[in-house]
């Protein structure tokens, strides 16, 4: 089974040839290529064996390491003194570059160093100010950028919820059916030898809303049905149900089959 | 007109009350005075918390006031309570927020032409913890943004502009210090061991 490993140690090609060049005690100004070169290819061939997968930068300074050996490699005419042209070290660009990279390797120390240290003070986030100021809730003294992240956070929260969403589902207790309570109000009438009764001795739950309302669309469909008969005398009164002779008869068919 | 001690004093209490950093800019206007002189008693505050030693200071980012704990003080609140802490800034991120501290106006380009890898996502991770944010547009081809730090990367790391920034020779000079301590301390283990070895 193959695995990926992914080492941080190193940010960039500079980072590892900057280390490279600190290991072996070079100085900057003076570095042996030829060494250096083959410790930095055989690195990266190290990293590859270990699948570390590695940005194309990493190859890219090794191709640059590799011209800049092979120009020190070839001789240097003296013809060049002659006309008087000034013999270019070919490392001087890539020496260049790592110090401009080793300074700021060096801030960046600074920089965490200063950052750890202010995180000493604590200060108090701005509390809700709406108390002070009377204006409504609404009213955003945002300036865009704030009003950017809150944006963007409020975007990332309903990809997170999507996600969720996607992934699993919400389970309920399975609530009651109106079919189910149906049959419930036909075994009420039949067990109780009523023809007769008040629409909230139907009800189980008298606080549950769900159970009422339940109830009340089962009545309504046994109305349609002809097999119950309900009257109200007043806005708000009391539901008087009534079992018609269906309900029964209902009944004894179901029975017989 | 209000007397500085007044004025002084109405700070305070704004300080108290806002929270944030509160702007120079705002105190001038609510007095209708110059900006110059709010400044000055914004400062002579500073001094007075400063030297008197009091558990709360006042913090300057960028022309603007905030009070803070005492940093002395960390401990105690600690064991009082558990202040969130900041999370530490991965070496990537502040290497590029060093690069973009001391080049800005930045682009994109121009950061990774000194790191020698692209930084699309670093960016995109200081601008969402709001330390970095576009300043504008470079005039050269493409117009490539560019990027600069904001009032919180000031607040964060404790500068109080951006002028307060390190002159990059005192922090390589530091690092050169470093380096031969290093190579000094180097010695000198080298030596007992070789002597250790003769024993």
């Amino acid at each position: 089974m193959s695995y990926r490993v992914k080492l941080n140690i190193f940010e960039g090609p500079f980072d590892l040839l900057v280390y490279l060049i600190e290991h072996a005690r070079m100085s900057i100004y003076d570095i042996r290529i030829s060494e250096i070169t083959t410790q930095y290819i055989d690195y990266i061939r190290q990293m590859e064996e270990a699948d570390i997968v590695l940005s194309s930068e990493f190859m890219v300074l090794a191709a640059e390491l590799l011209e800049i050996k092979s120009k020190m490699l070839l001789p240097r005419t003296s013809i060049d003194d002659i006309e008087g042209e000034i013999y270019e070290d070919p490392r001087t660009e890539l020496v260049a570059k790592l110090q401009e990279y080793k300074k700021f390797k060096a801030i960046s120390a600074m920089l965490e160093e200063r950052r750890d240290d202010t995180a000493m003070a604590l200060e108090k986030p701005q509390e809700d100010l709406a108390e002070y100021t009377g204006e409504p809730d609404e009213y955003l003294s945002l300036d865009i950028e704030q009003f950017k992240t809150a944006f963007e956070l409020f975007i990332q929260r309903k990809k997170r919820l999507e996600e969720l969403r996607a992934h699993h589902i919400r389970t309920e207790k399975e609530r009651i059916t109106t079919e189910v309570r149906m049959a419930g109000i036909r075994q009420f009438f039949k067990s109780e030898g009523l023809r007769e009764t008040d629409f909230r001795s139907l009800v189980p739950n008298k606080k549950d809303k769900y159970d009422i309302s339940v109830t009340f669309t089962s009545v309504l469909e046994m109305m349609r049905q002809r097999t119950l008969d309900a009257k109200q005398k007043k806005l708000f009164g009391e539901i008087k149900v009534k079992a018609t002779d269906r309900l029964f008869e209902e009944g004894e068919t179901i029975k017989e089959n | 007109m209000a007397s500085k001690k007044t004025i002084k004093s109405a700070i305070e209490s704004m300080m108290f009350v806002w929270g944030e950093p509160l702007s120079v800019k705002a105190v001038a206007d609510i007095f209708n005075m110059e900006k110059k002189e709010i400044y000055d008693c914004f400062k002579e505050l500073q001094t007075e918390y400063e030297q008197e030693g009091r558990g709360i200071v006042i913090r300057e980012v960028n022309k603007s006031f905030q009070f803070v704990t005492r940093k002395e003080n960390l401990d105690y609140i600690e064991r009082l309570c558990t202040p969130v802490r900041k999370r530490r800034l991965s070496q990537s991120a502040l290497e590029t927020l060093a690069i973009v501290a001391y080049k800005q106006p930045v682009t994109k380009g121009e950061i990774e032409a000194v790191r020698g890898i692209r930084c699309d996502r670093v960016m995109d991770g200081l601008i969402r913890k709001g330390l970095v944010a576009e300043v504008g547009r470079a005039d050269s081809v493409g117009r490539p943004i560019l990027f600069g730090t904001t009032d919180e990367f000031l607040k964060q790391f404790g500068f109080e502009t951006l002028k307060d920034l390190p002159e990059i020779e005192d922090i390589e000079g530091a690092l050169a210090e470093e380096e031969d301590d290093a190579m000094a301390l180097d010695g000198i283990l080298g030596q007992i061991s070789l002597e250790d070895i003769n024993r």
